[in-house]
């Protein structure tokens, strides 16, 4: 379990307290947290999960994978050093605090 | 656990026709059940289903997600493979039913709906079923698969008939299975023209592709095609009538969905959870798993009750009541997790084109019968007829 700190793009925060094992995506979606999309379900295909990872634990990410980095490559908003999708980010404990940043769009 | 008063027989026609006291008593006395009549556990609870469609590795799909399976469909298509493999078919497939990308059709759904409106405006009552959501599901389908024109009425009967099952014999007839092997065949012509003369539309391209330097399979094209089509029909056209039952039913409702067309959205997120089309899809277990004291062998069905769990009081407050205010987050009306319906958006952008256009031309309109003629099926729910009468 990790608590996930997510910001809108507006401002609002919203903790979420994510099970081990889920996607930052799922703790999104299954708590109603605005701004993630996910029309894919989690299957890295859609581009519509994107978050801006900030905080210490964002360092302890594994790299995205060429399939992440080509769906970054089709998101709607700006993409930054710090963009990923949020379906491919598998929360462990290590990761409590992690704040993640809605885009402006999802698309 | 004993339960010998208390039997949930998906078959039964009165499930069909109101799933919901049988659901509360699941959710209250039973949340981990045995049925004996669909031979599986069946979760009922919101919690308890959300908890199994993000864990597909207990959860699995690959032994198929219909309630009754169709032959030879499970593990090749997106609905019945597990990841990796799930996520690579669905790459090859979302990009078609991203929301970003249907701006195009957006035309041909209102023209669509203006046409089939055409053809009873001088009527006092009319079908929804067979004068509207098919008319129009069919057309929107078809173009977004690309599919010829000319063989659409008999392509919308086949997809509907092929998701029932028989009420007396517990699953699927011979008339359901031909209606599938009709779909499959008409699927397997469109793949050869396709490939024949490749085109920019999904067919040509998903019929072409490759994953991993690997083509796909023969029955992963077929079948992933004939789902499309199966999906697409069925699916949506179900939706739209139990949202137009909805605002029938519903007048304050319809009539500010009316005045602000804008509310419309929200009045589909709730119809989505109040009775969602997709009332409950199947899992079969990977591992012994215990829940609310019951142990779940390995290699055991589980349906997750869809239905059930938008009408969870653990999780929505006042579940049976109908509430355009709502705004229902994390609904199960798609399903979720990496199975989350494909075509949610183009299923909401849809249904609210469609409604608009009606709504212009039919502002006010009561349900005539007060008993539906529901159709037998232990996946789906929704009225084979559903009449309308201007008010």
């Amino acid at each position: 379990m990790a608590k996930i700190i997510y910001v809108e793009h507006e401002g609002i925060e919203h903790e979420v307290d994510v099970p081990d094992g889920w996607t930052v995506m799922q703790g999104a979606v299954t708590n109603g947290v605005p701004g993630i999309e996910a029309e894919c379900g989690g299957s890295c295909s859609c581009g519509t999960c994107h978050v801006y990872v900030e905080g210490e634990q964002a360092s302890l990410l594994p790299p995205p994978e060429d399939t992440e980095n080509a769906m970054l490559d089709m998101v709607a908003a700006e993409v930054k050093p710090t963009s990923r999708l949020a379906c491919q980010i598998k929360v462990t404990d290590a990761l409590d605090g992690l704040i993640v940043r809605m885009p402006a769009s999802q698309g | 656990m004993l339960s010998p008063q208390f039997r949930f027989d998906p078959y039964a026609a009165a499930v069909d026709a109101d799933p919901f006291p049988f659901y509360k008593t699941l959710r209250d006395d039973f949340p981990c059940f045995w049925s004996a009549d669909a031979k599986m556990w069946v979760l009922s609870r919101y919690d308890d289903i959300v908890r199994a469609l993000n864990d597909w590795q207990t959860y699995s799909s690959a032994k198929g997600n219909l309630m009754d399976e169709l032959p030879n469909r499970a593990g090749a298509t997106l609905g019945t493979t597990d990841p990796p493999r799930h996520d690579r078919l669905r790459g090859l497939i979302q990009h078609a039913f991203n929301k970003r990308n249907l701006d195009y059709i957006e035309s041909h759904i209102r023209e669509a709906a203006r046409d089939a409106l055409a053809g009873f405006a001088d009527k006092k009552s009319f079908d929804f079923v067979e004068d509207f959501s098919s008319k129009v599901t069919v057309k929107v389908l078809f173009r977004l698969l690309g599919l010829p024109p000319g063989d659409d009425h008999i392509v919308r009967d086949k997809a509907v008939l092929m998701v029932q099952s028989d009420p007396v014999t517990r699953q699927k007839g011979p008339e359901h299975i031909a209606a599938f092997e009709w779909v499959k065949n008409y699927a397997e012509k469109v793949i050869a023209e396709r490939r024949a003369n490749p085109g920019e539309d999904l067919i040509s391209q998903f019929s072409l592709a490759e994953i991993d330097g690997d083509r796909l399979s023969e029955r992963e094209v077929l079948l992933t095609t004939t789902t499309l089509i199966m999906a697409g029909i069925e699916s949506l056209g179900g939706f739209m009538t139990m949202f137009a039952l909805n605002l029938a039913d519903h007048a304050e409702a319809r009539r500010r969905c009316v005045d602000n067309p804008a509310l419309l959205t929200d009045a589909i997120e709730e119809s989505l959870r109040y009775n969602t089309s997709a009332q409950r899809f199947r899992r079969c277990l990977v591992k012994d798993t215990e829940l609310h004291g019951q142990v779940m062998r390995a290699g055991e069905f589980v349906c997750l009750a869809y239905g059930s769990g938008n009408r969870d009081e653990r999780r929505f407050a006042n579940p049976d009541v109908y509430d355009i205010d709502r705004k229902p987050k994390g609904h199960l009306g798609f399903g979720g997790g990496v199975h989350a319906c494909l075509g949610t958006a183009i299923a909401r952008l849809a249904t609210k084109l469609a409604f608009e256009e009606l709504h212009k031309a039919i502002p006010d309109y009561r349900r005539v019968e007060e008993t539906l003629p529901w159709m037998p099926s232990t996946t789906f729910r929704s009225p084979l007829r559903l009449e309308l009468a201007r008010a």
